[in-house]
């Protein structure tokens, strides 16, 4: 018996498969793309080789994330923030709330004993999310896994004084010809979105343990930044993109588990994996 | 007969005006780059080149726009809300409201039969709410600025952008191109979404007709239309939009009277203090 969560973000797709006993078979991560399907394809087949095992030995398979709609072989749809409170909690028994940024949204929860209880999110405004220092660092010309570990070394801050993604990352080029450090620089932008996200928090109210998870809690310089800026200790997944998955997973075993104990028949999806195709066409 | 000149340095373009008594004799624009002095410099020269005089001709400079201070010849600095509505006046000198939709931020005024700014409103913090967002899916659609507005005319069916950020709009706007939408439906639904923008801007200060429009944005043929149709109304587009406010700085450089003695109080005059009841 062999469980499956598939989170669907707009940057990245996950993949956690989980053997009855929970234990961790294997977790890829791939980037979105316009054409969710294929990559979930994809991504799937590679997540099974690596666990050496077939579409078929999969009893569950559960879908979140912004693309969940699209997963065609998924049996049911579950949206990230009960998947995202759940995987947290699977990993931090003791967590009450957690942060999750990632490249097109922000979402503050509220979870007690895996259950999500209240949520805040922002997804009107890139100022807000891991799409600010997406941008930025293209307009730096530096990679965004480079960023963090750049923005620590800072001595000061550079207030960034634009809001809006758009005007910051004119001001942060004006800044560099100005003469400004590019760390201080990147600790100045750091410091904005970590602002912007406590402000998030804060609405919801803040209780220990609090955990970020998301791609950008993968980045240093914003896990500081947040510490800074909610004045409270973050704790950080080994591997903070793939809690919204796992929570799937761990989903996907109690639905699978809770209809067996009832004697209920599930039904499922067909188990095959699709060719990989670009709008109808294959893929070259 | 006195000449007068008039320079807004704005997040885009520079902008210089020359005014014979209150007629526009000569302009100039140029991109404001990221040296504003040199920018004012260079606007100066090329506007003393253009109608053959020299800068002791100019009796007064008003500087304005967001880099004002780097007009280091000006007399006077005025805000730019101000010199806009000077310029709409002498435009349109029937026109109550006027918009303008500058690169980093679109500004309602509402001014009185003098060109005296009577209520205004601006939306600087978000590039949804400016021509920026304009630029960046023209960028994103390759193609030129100055062919937006005819292109997204032809449109029938405009797009609804379902975000209300420009950096979201962007990779909507990708999306849409892989779908195979046409450019024209995408560009549409730019005017759209920042007619609407523009239009909660107008209920702030509430609209009093008649309105004009004024500003690179006022150049592009179907975001004035847009904003008309959701407006329902007409609006007046002068002949040279975007050097209205120039124009404006110009207009106050001529009734600032007392020029010299200005100028030798330095570049921007210190208010004559009154005496606090307790120094006397």
């Amino acid at each position: 018996m062999h469980f499956a969560g598939v989170d669907i973000g707009s940057t990245m797709t996950k993949v956690v498969l989980t053997d009855k006993t929970g234990n961790l078979l294997s977790t890829i991560k791939g980037p979105t793309g316009a054409e969710h399907r294929q990559l979930a394809n994809e991504v799937m087949r590679q997540a099974l080789q690596e666990a050496g095992l077939q579409i078929d030995d999969i009893s569950y398979i559960v879908a979140t994330g912004y693309g969940r709609l699209n997963v065609p072989f998924a049996d049911c749809q579950i949206t990230e923030l009960s998947c995202h409170a759940r995987g947290v909690h699977s990993l931090f028994p003791n967590v009450r709330t957690a942060i999750d940024i990632g490249g097109q949204d922000a979402k503050c929860m509220k979870i007690e004993n895996g259950r999500l209880l209240n949520f805040v999110m922002n997804d009107k405004c890139a100022a807000g999310t891991g799409r600010f220092l997406e941008v930025s660092a293209t307009a730096l010309g530096i990679k965004l896994e480079d960023m963090g570990d750049i923005s620590v070394k800072a001595t000061k801050k550079v207030q960034i004084s634009n809001l809006c993604t758009i005007f910051a990352q004119q001001e942060v080029v004006a800044l560099i010809s100005r003469g400004e450090e590019l760390e201080n620089i990147l600790a100045g932008l750091h410091d904005a979105l970590a602002g912007r996200i406590a402000a998030l928090a804060r609405r919801l109210g803040i209780e220990p343990d609090l955990v970020l998870t998301g791609g950008v809690a993968k980045n240093i310089g914003m896990v500081k930044a947040m510490k800074e800026s909610l004045d409270c200790e973050i704790l950080v997944p080994e591997e903070p993109l793939i809690t919204g998955a796992l929570g799937a997973a761990i989903l996907a075993d109690e639905i699978y588990m809770k209809a067996v104990a009832a004697g209920e028949a599930l039904s499922t999806k067909a188990r095959r994996l699709e060719k990989a195709t670009f709008f109808g066409e294959e893929r070259r | 007969m006195s000449w007068f000149m008039g320079v807004d340095i704005g997040s885009a373009y520079t902008k210089g005006v020359i005014t014979r008594d209150l007629e526009l004799v000569a302009s100039h624009t140029i991109i404001s780059g990221t040296n504003h002095r040199t920018s004012a410099q260079a606007i100066r020269s090329e506007l003393m080149r253009k109608i053959n005089l020299t800068d002791n001709d100019i009796l007064n400079t008003v500087a304005t726009g967001y880099g004002a201070d780097s007009v280091y010849f000006a007399d006077h600095k005025a805000s730019d809300i101000v010199c806009t509505a000077r310029g709409i006046n002498n435009v349109f000198p029937q026109a109550r409201t006027v918009i303008d939709i500058a690169s980093q931020s679109t500004r309602v005024i509402r001014l009185n039969e003098s060109g005296i700014v009577t209520n205004f409103t601006v939306s600087e913090k978000c590039a949804a709410g400016s021509g920026r967002f304009v630029e960046v899916i023209a960028n994103i659609l390759r193609i030129d600025l100055a062919d937006f507005g005819r292109l997204a005319a032809r449109s029938k069916n405009p797009i609804t952008f379902g975000t209300g950020c420009a950096v979201f709009g962007e990779s909507e706007a990708i999306t849409r191109i892989s779908e195979g939408i046409p450019k024209e439906d995408i560009a549409a639904g730019v005017s759209k979404a920042l007619a609407s923008k523009i239009t909660s801007l107008v209920k702030k200060v509430r609209l009093e007709e008649p309105c004009a429009v004024c500003g690179g944005g006022a150049l592009n043929t179907s975001l004035v239309k847009t904003t008309e149709t959701e407006l329902s109304i007409n609006l007046l587009i002068p002949p040279r939009p975007q050097l209205v406010t120039a124009l404006g700085a110009a207009i106050i450089a001529a009734t600032l009277k007392t020029s010299q003695s200005s100028k030798k109080r330095g570049f921007w005059p210190a208010p004559d203090r009154k005496r606090l009841p307790d120094e006397q």
